[in-house]
């Protein structure tokens, strides 16, 4: 075919466990890159898989014609996030498709659609299926758009395509935080979003216990680290509390007055109240100081790799 | 049956290594026959790498390597002064992800080897972030031209003791009584004294005469020439100790070569003669038992030009520029024990005494003097 693409892509794809999946989805992803593109290149993150994803992954390695497969061996498990950074720092292309998951619920030509629709000026163009999955996945994105100041719409995405001006912003920004749809979201490069509709059944393959795990692991450290959820959930706490520990003060003031309570009522209120005050108030500047400590640096997190191996030209 | 013909020497291989070796003999009084099975000396490994005269840089993970490079470093550049280029400043960076090595320990193993190096700002050369050490080193090119040139004109002076047979296809080696015997086609020759100087074919040549042979993989691997701005033109870049790359002067031809680690090798055989699949395809021109030429191969493979370039480009700033030129090709032997610390030691072993065979098996070109020592031995 003649009128493929120039540009350089780079497909990097997250595999943990799952060799039922990666036949179809690489074979699919292999077509749509050489189809389309003179020269490419896939990146399958092995994120620590104990069953036969790898060996089939080699196996489909040799029949591709034009473009490059590549394993990257994590050492350990280390969740998609470190593991899809580990992928694109190895990348080369001039733009990045990234495939967070191995489920083939979207058609081939979503994948071009949204590569043209980033050559339009998106830096980061997303494809999300249309009916938005799990009720956890909306509870999730609903709280985390609603506590952040930010203009990049969050839902749940399969894949996306970065150019390679985005990464390198990303990559001068801040490469400690460990959840990445929060760094796109932040980059101040335009973005879009492409919504399909899903085929082939059910969107979610069988996650296992690690991933699901470290997913929600993930969701309340993301909720925490990036949105104002957590601080002000405890800031409208301690607040509350303080007021009722003023009322309870002025309470037993006007109730020493008006109605003689027993001996000693009063002081023990009066003491307990103080105190809660204070503690709250202190507790309040704690929080106002954790959050701080959590703006300025973020949990530090490395990737550590075993091996890269190349398996076809 | 007629006469063979007797050397004092017969060396396998015109390289720098056969070459070297003869000048070294003929300069003792001694007749040597070169014989090599391409149509001219100097078309493979000599000539086709990344023309690098090393001083160690190159290994971090191997102080061993990197001493022996640094020591023989000084003497090659003073014997082969003309073909050495020096005008250019050779940049040896660390990637801040996926290098073996990182800025700090590059350069206390430089302190180590006692070899130059002096840090620089990444931000020049590299595009943001993408090293985390920048230094300045000493290193230089040759040309193996002119290098070959050079050889020639000196052997000249023994052409009544030297003797070049190219076109030589070896079939037979036959260890006699004391002597060997080297059957080509449409003749033999005799010797009590035989090298092996060959490099991809050093096992083929090991299994005429049925020797032990190296625990090596084959690479058929790529360099790419390409024409540099005048910005590139001063300079060589090189990101080490992982998926990397370097652009550097090709000696003193004007162009720069282009390599990289994942690129640069296109296929691998892990078996002890190559296999290779193309060698079907070939029609005969290279098999398991005697490697063609891959630069001169009518199913060489296809550029890899595009990913090297990306790579590159990744790492080194817009205003770098380089185009594409051609593509040398060429078979690289690795000996599998040095995979692990990236060491390229220089092998040289003696099968057999009286008569005696020699076999060197070196991927540096200034290692080359550790020939004399068992020249030297009768």
């Amino acid at each position: 075919m003649s009128n493929r693409e120039k540009n350089f892509v780079s497909g990097v794809i997250y595999v943990h466990n799952a060799e039922n999946r990666i036949e179809k989805f690489l074979k699919s992803i292999i077509g749509v890159l050489e189809s389309n593109f003179e020269h490419s290149e896939i990146i399958c993150v092995d994120d620590f898989s104990d069953d036969g994803s790898v060996d089939k992954i080699k196996k489909i390695s040799l029949e591709v014609t034009t473009t490059c497969v590549s394993i990257v061996n994590m050492s350990y498990f280390h969740g998609v996030e470190l593991a899809m950074n580990a992928g694109v720092d190895m990348a080369i292309g001039d733009f990045v498709f990234e495939f967070d998951n191995t489920n083939l619920d979207f058609d081939k030509s979503v994948i071009m659609e949204i590569y043209r629709r980033s050559l339009e000026g998106y830096d980061i163009v997303s494809a999300s299926p249309r009916k938005s999955t799990k009720l956890t996945s909306k509870l999730f994105y609903g709280v985390f758009t609603k506590f952040t100041s930010q203009s990049y719409k969050m839902g749940t995405e399969s894949f996306r395509v970065l150019s390679r001006r985005v990464i390198n912003r990303i990559n001068s920004m801040n490469r400690t935080v460990p959840y990445r749809k929060a760094i796109y979201a932040n980059c101040g490069l335009n973005t879009d979003n492409i919504v399909y509709t899903s085929v082939g059944g059910r969107g979610d393959g069988p996650a296992d216990k690690k991933e699901r795990f470290y997913r929600t692991n993930l969701a309340v450290d993301a909720l925490i680290l990036f949105t104002e959820a957590g601080y002000s959930f405890s800031m409208t706490m301690t607040v509350l509390m303080m007021l009722m520990s003023v009322f309870m003060i002025s309470y037993s003031l006007i109730m020493y007055f008006i109605a003689h309570p027993v001996e000693g009522w009063t002081t023990t209120i009066l003491f307990f109240s103080v105190a809660f005050f204070g503690l709250f108030g202190i507790l309040t500047i704690i929080v106002k100081y954790l959050q701080l400590l959590i703006n300025l640096i973020f949990k530090r997190k490395y990737y550590s790799f075993k091996s890269i191996e190349k398996l076809t030209k | 049956m007629k006469k063979m013909e007797k050397f004092d020497k017969i060396i396998i291989g015109a390289g720098l290594y056969g070459l070297y070796a003869a000048l070294y003999c003929c300069q003792r009084g001694e007749r040597v026959l070169v014989l090599e099975c391409d149509p001219a000396p100097f078309r493979r490994a000599t000539y086709i790498n990344q023309a690098r005269v090393h001083q160690g840089y190159h290994y971090p993970r191997s102080i061993s390597t990197a001493m022996k490079s640094a020591g023989y470093f000084e003497r090659f550049n003073k014997d082969y002064a003309f073909c050495i280029n020096k005008e250019f400043e050779q940049v040896y960076a660390t990637s801040s992800r996926y290098s073996w090595s990182d800025g700090k320990q590059f350069k206390e193993f430089c302190k180590a080897a006692d070899i130059p190096c002096e840090e620089l700002c990444p931000e020049s050369y590299f595009k943001s972030d993408m090293c985390d050490g920048v230094f300045l080193t000493r290193e230089y090119t040759y040309d193996a031209m002119i290098l070959k040139d050079y050889l020639f004109e000196k052997l000249a002076v023994y052409s009544l003791n030297f003797v070049l047979k190219c076109d030589a296809s070896i079939q037979a080696i036959n260890k006699l009584q004391d002597e060997y015997e080297v059957i080509i086609a449409g003749g033999g020759y005799k010797t009590e004294f035989l090298i092996n100087a060959t490099y991809a074919g050093t096992n083929q040549i090991l299994d005429l005469v049925g020797y032990e042979k190296f625990k090596i993989k084959y690479e058929l691997c790529e360099i790419i020439l390409c024409n540099v701005n005048e910005k590139l033109k001063n300079f060589g870049f090189t990101v080490m100790d992982g998926p990397f790359f370097s652009i550097m002067p090709f000696g003193k031809t004007g162009y720069h070569s282009l390599t990289s680690v994942t690129f640069t090798p296109h296929t691998t055989s892990y078996d002890e003669l190559p296999t290779f699949g193309c060698q079907e395809k070939s029609d005969g021109y290279c098999n398991t038992s005697h490697l063609g030429n891959c630069n001169d191969c009518p199913v060489r493979p296809a550029t890899a030009f595009p990913y090297m370039a990306s790579l590159a480009r990744k790492y080194i700033r817009d205003e770098y520029r380089f185009e594409y030129r051609n593509s040398l090709y060429s078979m690289k032997p690795i000996l599998m024990s040095s995979e692990l610390d990236d060491s390229r030691p220089t092998v040289v072993r003696t099968y057999s005494r009286n008569p005696t065979f020699i076999g060197v098996l070196s991927g540096k070109i200034n290692t080359v003097y550790d020939l004399d020592e068992v020249l030297r031995d009768e």
